[in-house]
């Protein structure tokens, strides 16, 4: 087992929208082979942050390090490093489900027999290889969510962007995806998972940060806390940034 | 790379759509029918221009009317460039609205592809399928080119300014979709400013001004040029200059979507 290495490092970002902080001064640091948990109640700022994180959005200020560069400097390594799972898997309708892998897997610079095999492999991962053939447009929410998922894990990315991965998988699909992340992380990859669902942190997070009104209000190991104790935290956090945003 | 990734995921996207083949399969025929009609004309008035000296003959009655009525003064309408007016923005209106619409922009941007590798490769994929559409047009007279005397000069300088007309008219499409919230609202606009283009100097026409910045505005004026088989560098440079304004200002946009988000 090889020493872990920094893949991410947030560097005091910050995104306003509307002339309001949707991110405040965000410091983060990702290893690999860990799975970071970012929680917050809805509009704490987790998917603005995590669109930052893959590149599709750039922070008004701030430095994000990616595999060591500097990412604002050189927006390409986003093609080898990152794999993203926006929120809601959004997906070109008129495609099957091999195209999606084949324009992924291109624009992530695979091509001839390597592209084939990551397509092969990612198909048979993620347990889609019934649905090859499969316009987009037709499957069902947890399928695309599930392709959403194969395209981001193609090209073996080192670091693995996930928002809200667990939205409309059945419990199975869910365990398997708890799987998978576990399997990942201990090949090495770093995995940052947003979620609002606490059982989805405690299953399968190293690491828990609570992000509150833009702004990071706890960043912490997990182990030795269960299930309670991180809703009592969360709680917590959500119940005194309410107080705060009242008194401001 | 990165640009022909994308130009070839958007050519997939054009060609499994049904929009793409029902536009293509339409004019196809609307186009074949002018053509016999005009190739009918042209066989019924065969004895009589041939004792004209120098008079018109096939490529001026059949083989370039075929490309545009607007221009050449032909009885009937809707050749080429009056389909492209229409089916330039309906091809063109999902390219970058639609992306937005459905949330995928993003996907590419997280890629890691910089504002103008994605505008560029969504222009050729468009471009790739206009240019099999014109050539598919321009087939219909060549096929006649080898019992028939046709001036190939003039047909191939007639060619390539629709080929210019064409892309000039796809990169305001791609422009007008950029700028778009909604692939309709896209389409509506590269409609309007197609046919601005087209029309900006009519006022002065009939007024008999045939010089000045309006004229120079106008499509027509430098497609017509070519239409007559001289190819002139200035035209060209005409529709060079409006299509890179066009992307230049499609790309500009996109990576504002990236800034404000």
């Amino acid at each position: 087992m090889t020493a872990p290495t920094v893949v991410l490092q947030l560097d005091t970002i910050s995104r306003h929208r509307a002339g309001r902080a949707t991110v405040s001064d965000l410091s983060l640091t990702v290893e690999s082979g860990q799975v970071l948990g970012l929680l917050g109640i809805n509009g704490a700022g987790k998917s603005t942050t995590l669109s930052m994180i893959a590149g599709a959005l750039r922070p008004d200020k701030g430095r994000i390090v990616l595999a060591g560069e500097d990412f604002l400097e050189q927006p390409e390594l986003a093609r080898r490093v990152i794999g993203w799972l926006p929120e809601r898997a959004p997906l070109w309708h008129e495609l099957t489900v091999k195209e999606h892998l084949e324009a992924h897997a291109r624009l992530r610079g695979l091509a001839g027999a390597t592209l084939r095999q990551a397509r092969d492999r990612t198909l048979e991962r993620l347990e889609l290889g019934s649905l090859g053939r499969r316009i987009a447009g037709v499957l069902s929410q947890g399928q695309r969510q599930r392709l959403g998922l194969a395209c981001a894990l193609i090209h073996q990315p080192p670091l693995l962007v996930l928002d809200e991965p667990g939205n409309a998988l059945d419990p199975v699909q869910v365990a398997a995806l708890r799987t998978l992340i576990r399997e990942l992380a201990s090949q090495g990859t770093a995995v940052i998972l947003s979620t609002h669902l606490l059982t989805e942190v405690t299953a399968v997070c190293d690491r828990v940060a609570i992000l509150h009104e833009g702004r990071l209000r706890h960043d912490a190991p997990l182990a030795g806390t269960d299930h309670q104790a991180l809703e009592h935290l969360f709680f917590d956090i959500a119940l005194r940034g309410a107080q705060e945003s009242q008194a401001a | 790379m990165s640009v022909i990734a994308v130009a070839r995921l958007e050519a997939r996207r054009l060609f499994v759509r049904p929009l793409a083949w029902v536009l293509g399969a339409l004019t196809l025929a609307e186009l074949a029918w002018r053509f016999v009609l005009l190739l009918g004309a042209f066989l019924a008035n065969q004895i009589r221009l041939a004792a004209v000296a120098g008079g018109p003959g096939y490529t001026d009655i059949v083989a370039v009317p075929t490309l545009s009525s607007l221009l050449t003064s032909a009885a009937m309408p809707f050749g080429v460039l009056e389909m492209a007016l229409v089916i330039v923005p309906l091809l063109t209106m999902s390219c970058i609205a639609g992306e937005r619409s459905q949330g995928t922009l993003p996907l590419l941007f997280g890629a890691g592809l910089p504002a103008w590798q994605i505008v560029l490769g969504k222009y050729l994929a468009l471009l790739g399928w206009l240019v099999l559409w014109l050539a598919l047009a321009i087939a219909m007279p060549l096929s006649l080119a080898h019992g028939i005397h046709m001036d190939t000069g003039k047909f191939a300088a007639a060619t390539l300014g629709m080929l210019l007309a064409l892309a000039t008219l796809a990169a305001i499409g791609v422009a007008c979709s950029s700028f778009a919230s909604h692939p309709a609202i896209a389409a509506v606009a590269s409609l309007m400013i197609g046919l601005m283009l087209i029309g900006v100097n009519l006022g002065a026409q009939l007024a008999g001004v045939s010089n000045g910045v309006i004229n120079w505005l106008a499509l027509g004026s430098h497609l017509e040029t070519l239409l007559r088989g001289l190819v002139s560098s200035a035209d060209i440079a005409w529709f060079v200059l409006v299509s890179a304004f066009a992307l230049a200002l499609a790309i500009r946009r996109l990576a504002a979507d990236k800034e404000r988000g």
